[in-house]
C-alpha cells in the first residue's frame, strides 16, 4: 500500500483511556477536512477504542501499521464538520 | 385500617429494623429512571419515609422509614406517579441490565427493550422461591448474567462484505477472540474464536463488517448469596424471539422438578445441567451461530 504523509502526528502511547481519544479528537479539531493524522497508540483497548471512536465521530482510518512490539500507528484522515 | 391485602401480596412493601417500620421498594426496570421520576421519589421519600432512599443491588430504590398505617396512601401514590413497585419474597424479582447499545460504545443489543419484555412478562410472577434475571448487552457481562438464575448476554456475529474491505488489517489487530486472519490478501473468520463482541463491525473504516446475526447467550442457574453457583452456558445462541418462551420453559421445567426451597440453581446441580437441559423444549439456533460453518 502507497505511503500516505501525515501533516500532524500525535504520540498517545503513554496515556491511557480517555486521554487517549481526548487528545486524538483534539488534535483532528484543529485539522482541516480531509487531512492526515497520524496516531502512535499501544495495542489492546487504545488500538480498539480510539479506533471505534474515530468512526464513530465521522474520521476515517486509511492505513494500520504494527511498527513496534505493541505499538500501532494509525493514519486517519479528519472527516467532514458535523 | 383497611389494608388492600391484593396489594400487599405482590411484594415490595417490607418489614425493616424497628417497631411498626417497614420500607417501600421501588423497581427500575433496566437501571432506567427518568428525571421527573427521580423528583417523584425524592418527594415521596419526605413525605413517606426520612427524606433517604437506598439503591438495591438489583437497581431498585428503597424508601426506609414508612409506617404500615400510610401504606394504602403510598402505593396509591407510587402508581400516580407512574413509580413501579418493586418485588420481594418468592417472585421473579426486578429485571436488571446495563445501558445496552443505546449509550454503551461497546453494547451490540438495546438492552431497554429486552428488560423490557422481560419485566412485562415475568416480573411479579408467583413462583417457588427468589428468581432472578440481568442482561448483559455485550461479552463484557458487567451486570453478571451468570450470577442469575436466568442471565442474557448480548451477542452480533458478523459478515464480510469483501468487496468493501480495504485490507487494512485493524480488524485483525483487534478482534479479542484472535477470529479474524488476514493471509494472501484475504480475510478468513474462524467463528469458533468469535466471541460476538461486534469490534470489528464497530471499527471497521469501510463497513466491511456487518451484522448478521444477533442474539443472546442465556446463562442458567446461577445464584449468589450463601451457596454461590455461576450459572451454565447453557444456550450458545437465542435470537430475541425466542428469549420469552424459552425463559417461560425454564420456569415451568423448573416449578416441575423443584423439591422443596430449591433454587433454579440447586435443581441443576442435582439433575444435571444437561439433564436440565434435555427437559427444555427448545430446539437451539446454535447451528446458526457461532459453532456452524463459515
Amino acid at each position: 500500500m502507497a505511503e500516505i504523509k501525515a501533516t500532524k502526528r500525535l504520540d498517545i502511547t503513554g496515556d491511557c483511556c480517555p486521554i487517549t481519544f481526548v487528545k486524538t479528537k483534539l488534535a483532528l479539531e484543529e485539522m482541516q477536512p480531509g487531512e492526515i493524522l497520524e496516531v502512535l497508540l499501544t495495542e489492546g483497548e487504545p488500538l480498539s477504542n480510539v479506533s471505534r471512536s474515530l468512526k464513530a465521530e465521522g474520521h476515517k482510518i486509511l492505513q494500520v501499521k504494527k511498527i513496534g512490539a505493541n505499538i500501532y500507528s494509525l493514519i486517519v484522515a479528519r472527516g467532514e464538520e458535523q | 385500617m383497611a389494608l388492600d391485602f391484593h396489594e400487599l401480596k405482590k411484594g415490595g412493601f417490607i418489614k425493616q429494623q424497628g417497631r411498626d417500620l417497614f420500607l417501600m421498594r421501588l423497581r427500575a426496570i433496566g437501571g432506567h429512571l427518568t428525571s421527573r421520576d427521580l423528583e417523584n421519589i425524592a418527594r415521596i421519600a419526605a413525605k413517606y419515609g426520612r427524606g433517604e432512599v437506598h439503591l438495591t443491588t438489583r437497581q431498585g430504590v428503597e424508601i426506609p422509614g414508612v409506617r404500615l398505617e400510610q401504606y394504602q396512601e403510598l402505593i396509591a401514590e407510587v402508581k400516580a406517579l407512574n413509580l413501579l413497585p418493586g418485588a420481594c419474597g418468592p417472585r421473579v424479582r426486578s429485571i436488571v441490565a446495563c445501558p445496552g447499545k443505546e449509550i454503551c460504545p461497546n453494547g451490540v443489543i438495546d438492552t431497554r427493550a429486552i428488560a423490557g419484555e422481560l419485566d412485562r412478562a415475568f416480573f411479579g410472577r408467583d413462583i417457588p422461591v427468589k428468581f432472578k434475571m440481568a442482561v448483559a448487552g455485550c461479552y463484557n457481562a458487567c451486570t453478571k448474567p451468570m450470577e442469575n438464575d436466568v442471565g442474557l448476554q448480548g451477542v452480533v456475529y458478523p459478515e464480510l462484505v469483501a468487496g468493501r474491505c480495504s485490507l487494512c488489517g485493524l480488524c485483525q489487530s483487534i478482534c479479542p477472540g484472535g477470529a479474524i486472519k488476514i493471509m494472501n490478501d484475504r480475510v478468513s473468520m474462524d467463528r469458533k474464536k468469535c466471541h460476538g463482541d461486534g469490534a470489528c463491525i464497530a471499527s471497521c473504516p469501510n463497513n466491511a463488517w456487518v451484522t448478521a446475526t444477533t442474539g443472546f447467550v442465556v446463562y442458567v442457574g446461577g445464584k449468589m448469596g450463601r451457596n454461590p453457583q455461576l450459572g451454565y452456558k447453557m444456550f450458545e445462541f437465542v435470537p430475541e424471539n425466542d428469549v420469552v418462551p424459552l425463559i417461560n420453559s425454564i420456569i415451568v421445567v423448573y416449578e416441575e422438578k423443584r423439591k422443596g426451597q430449591e433454587r433454579l440453581a440447586d435443581v441443576i446441580r442435582r439433575l444435571g445441567p444437561e439433564v436440565f437441559r434435555e427437559l427444555i423444549p427448545y430446539s437451539g439456533r446454535e447451528e446458526v451461530a457461532a459453532g456452524g460453518g463459515n
